[in-house]
């Protein structure tokens, strides 16, 4: 038993470090790409950081919603760990040990993917779930929030959303994590409603695909136009906070975009189009949640 | 999973969301507003699972209906008025309609108590109060009858026959129209599809294989009347209890004629005795096996012992080889859609629309296999034994990351003498310890034996008391009818009164709404039973 515990152990540290890296790569080459702009940045961040955003300034309507973007806005959600989750909880321990083999096996080709395109990402990440049985998914999807999501959420997150309900916006999450997953996270910010990604089941085994049309990039803002026609929402005065710039369509899409922990390429669009910047992170250094997903794995 | 359609599942409200606007479903041929209005409805056994809940939901939804009988047995000292307003509306899924209504005193408007017990003439409502309801009730609503699978046979009798007989004379003395509720389960030993136009009158499960044997519900009647006077009679020359004998009296019989017990069996009686009776308006529901509530008054809401809870609880206890049939559905359907499936029947026994039988079970359209709830039973021990840190850290591990396995009963039977052996043998090391170290010493081991053993011997009598449901017998029950009653709906009523059992997520209900609402409500009630009993 021991041994197992620490052979996965040591499977979960080695399939972090890889994480850690594929992260340092890709920071190194923003980093390369405009390096020279990094240290004006970090001055000029603190100024936003005092401003308020610009939608905290609206009166109260009832018409409007905050959409936010799930994944490095309000938590850390690292996909590689929920995955590796799902599949250490497999029925069966050989299928278990199969799943997981293959979402070790996938790390390589998904940070090839995602320097590529975020859509393709999303698209190929999902594959992961294939052979997976919906109860289970469904099933453990609580169990997965309290070991490694809820550990992981931001430290102003939840006042953040709990401030955009008290001024009268609808919360809503635009997000390409699957539905299963997302149910307790809502519950817990206490989120109106979701726009999500739905896996495709073949007698309640996923097929690895999605149902589309898949939410990523200029889909999220399709959808929330969609969204909103339906539910009567006016974009103008509703707000939107995501971290990553493959959001910036579902930011332009909305009268309020905030930048929330933004990457560097978002800081810089943010910056251009004046846009406050909001950070919810106590620490701006990755180094800690990594860590700690290390250590509820 | 089924091809979605233009359904969503929403996981925040928990619910299937039409992404596209629906078409008008209903027909309107029947319009339960309208059948509601102004009318007057007597319900006897409000006070059970299903009672409250069809109280609620006709409280909340219909505030057309002018008046609501309710007939409370007295328990003791306390009236049944007394009781209705202290127990019944207090209880959680009345507290908050009474509240959203306006409280009490709208309440007593619309609804009167009467006192009456099914096991008197008349079900014991006194005559004042049958002169004054002679006329004015509509229709009767029966959900009483004793829902024990195997209580001594007179316990059964006197409620689920006895009680009926009584039942037709009252409906007959107000001249109202009767909507019994019965069990699905009175198909007894059957296998495979079964269908909702068999003919109540005469029938027995074992016709096919005793042909020429005539089941007469006057025959039951005598066989019972004299098996207990025998069984009384013979107190003094027998040494076993008078009740065990009842019990197995009454099983044997009900096997005999091929129904799984005693509940069933005398269930079915009942459902003769009404259908024999002429010039009477019925219907008869039949609902499987009753399960939390998927909605309405909030998900999650169970007071039943004998649904699946203490299979439910057994899973959570650690209990990991599951005698149960591969690729057979258990026949479950939640409490809300049993109440709002028995209001579209009384809409359309009011109307003169109705059929004779209407089973409510969610196999027929929407499946839920037993080894899918095996599956779910070992995700609840996972839940619950990864992060504990006291106890037995060896076996709580055991209980986490072992899975549930599907047996056969022989495996099951030989995997229970091992126990049995094995404990035998700690038993016998434990007494010769207690020789050698002393009693103080040895004891508490004795007791933790003692109890452990107390524990399986429970989930051993419990299992058993389920076999029927989960490997003897495969049943999906045919819904036709209440499909058919629910599509003659009109448009307004549909939203009110909700059957699509088609739409139920199971994994989500059995995990995210049942299992928690039974680890809620179910299991300080079984824990405090546990601890009297012992």
């Amino acid at each position: 038993m021991k041994m197992i515990s620490f052979t996965t152990k040591l499977i979960n540290f080695v399939l972090t470090l890889i994480n850690f890296t594929t992260k340092l790569v890709k920071f190194a080459i923003t980093l390369t790409s405009n390096g020279h702009q990094s240290g004006q940045l970090s001055e000029e961040n603190a100024d936003h950081q005092a401003d308020q955003p610009a939608c905290y300034n609206n009166p109260r309507f009832m018409n409007k919603a905050a959409f936010y973007d799930l994944d490095g806005t309000l938590l850390s959600c690292n996909l590689v760990t929920t995955h590796a989750y799902y599949a250490r909880n497999e029925r069966n321990m050989l299928i278990g040990a199969y799943q997981f083999a293959k979402v070790l096996f996938s790390v390589p080709g998904l940070f090839l993917t995602d320097l590529y395109s975020r859509s393709h990402f999303n698209i190929v990440s999902y594959g992961a779930y294939r052979g997976m049985h919906r109860d289970r998914l469904v099933g453990l999807a609580d169990d997965l929030f309290e070991v490694t999501l809820k550990p992981s959420i931001f430290a102003g997150a939840e006042e953040l959303v709990k401030e955009t309900r008290d001024r009268g916006y609808r919360n809503v999450l635009v997000t390409g994590t699957p539905d299963f997953t997302l149910r307790p996270i809502a519950l817990h910010f206490g989120i109106e409603d979701v726009i999500c990604n739905y896996l495709e089941f073949k007698d309640h085994i996923a097929t690895g695909h999605m149902h589309k049309p898949v939410l990523a990039a200029n889909q999220k803002a399709v959808a929330i136009r969609e969204y909103a026609a339906r539910e009567a929402i006016d974009l103008g005065q509703s707000c939107a906070f995501s971290d990553s710039s493959a959001d910036v369509p579902m930011l332009t899409a909305v009268g309020n975009p905030v930048a929330t922990n933004p990457t560097r390429r978002l800081r810089r669009i943010a910056l251009r189009n004046n846009w406050p910047i909001l950070e919810l992170r106590e620490t701006p250094s990755k180094l800690p949640s990594f860590l700690r997903a290390a250590k509820v794995l | 999973m089924k091809s979605l359609g233009n359904w969503r599942w929403n996981p925040v409200k928990g619910r299937y969301e039409d992404t596209l606007p629906s078409a008008p479903r209903g027909t309107g041929e029947i319009s339960a507003i309208e059948a509601f209005a102004n009318k007057t409805i007597l319900l006897l056994g409000g006070t059970g699972f299903v009672g409250k809940v069809l109280l609620a939901m006709v409280l909340d939804r219909f505030p057309e209906l002018k008046h609501l009988v309710i007939q409370v047995r007295r328990k003791k000292n306390v009236s049944g008025e007394e009781r209705f307003y202290s127990e019944v509306l207090q209880s959680p899924p009345l507290r908050a309609i009474v509240e959203r209504m306006g409280g009490e005193g709208v309440v007593r408007e619309k609804v009167r108590v009467v006192e009456g017990d099914l096991d008197q003439r008349l079900c014991g409502i006194s005559s004042e109060d049958t002169e004054q309801l002679k006329g004015k009730v509509d229709i009767v609503v029966n959900l009483a009858g004793v829902v024990d699978f195997d209580p001594p046979v007179n316990e059964s009798f006197e409620t689920n026959v006895y009680g009926v007989k009584h039942l037709i004379e009252l409906v007959e003395l107000l001249a109202a129209k009767l909507v019994h509720v019965s069990t699905s389960y009175v198909a007894g030993k059957k296998d495979g599809r079964i269908p909702e136009d068999t003919p109540i009158v005469g029938y027995f499960p074992m016709r096919d294989a005793l042909r020429g044997k005539q089941f007469s519900v006057d025959d039951e009647i005598h066989w019972y009347e004299r098996f207990v006077e025998e069984t009384r009679a013979t107190r003094a020359s027998n040494p076993r209890p008078v009740r065990e004998r009842l019990r197995e009296g009454g099983m044997k019989r009900a096997d005999d004629w091929g129904w799984t017990n005693t509940y069933t069996y005398t269930k079915s009686i009942g459902e003769q005795l009404i259908a024999r009776t002429p010039g009477l308006t019925y219907a008869i529901v039949r609902p499987a096996i009753v399960e939390s509530s998927l909605r309405f008054p909030f998900p999650g809401w169970n007071e039943g012992f004998t649904t699946s809870a203490p299979l439910v609880l057994m899973g959570g206890e650690g209990v990991k080889h599951w005698p149960v049939r591969k690729n057979s559905p258990l026949e479950v359907i939640p409490v809300d859609l049993v109440a709002a499936g028995i209001l579209i029947v009384t809409a359309a026994v009011l109307c003169e629309k109705s059929r004779t039988v209407y089973h409510l079970a969610s196999a027929d359209t929407n499946p839920i296999m037993l080894q899918r709830l095996v599956a779910f039973l070992g995700m609840n021990a996972r839940y619950k034994y990864k992060h504990k840190k006291s106890g037995n850290l060896l076996s709580n591990w055991r209980k986490a990351y072992v899975e549930t396995r599907l047996v056969t009963v022989e495996e099951l039977q030989a995997k229970r003498a091992g126990w049995h052996s094995r404990m035998d043998v700690i038993h016998a090391v434990l007494t010769l310890a207690k020789t050698i170290f002393g009693d103080d010493r040895v004891a508490p081991y004795l007791k933790k034996l003692r109890d452990k053993r107390r524990q399986i011997r429970q989930q051993e009598v419990t299992l058993d008391k389920f076999l029927p449901f989960m490997i003897h017998n495969s049943f999906i029950f045919e819904t036709g009818n209440i499909r058919e009653a629910a599509g003659m709906l009109t448009n307004e009523d549909l939203k009110r009164l909700q059957w699509d059992p088609e739409t139920i997520d199971w994994a989500d209900y059995w995990v995210n709404i049942h299992t928690k609402g039974i680890e809620k409500w179910i299991r300080p009630m079984f824990t405090a039973s546990r601890k009297t009993a012992s």
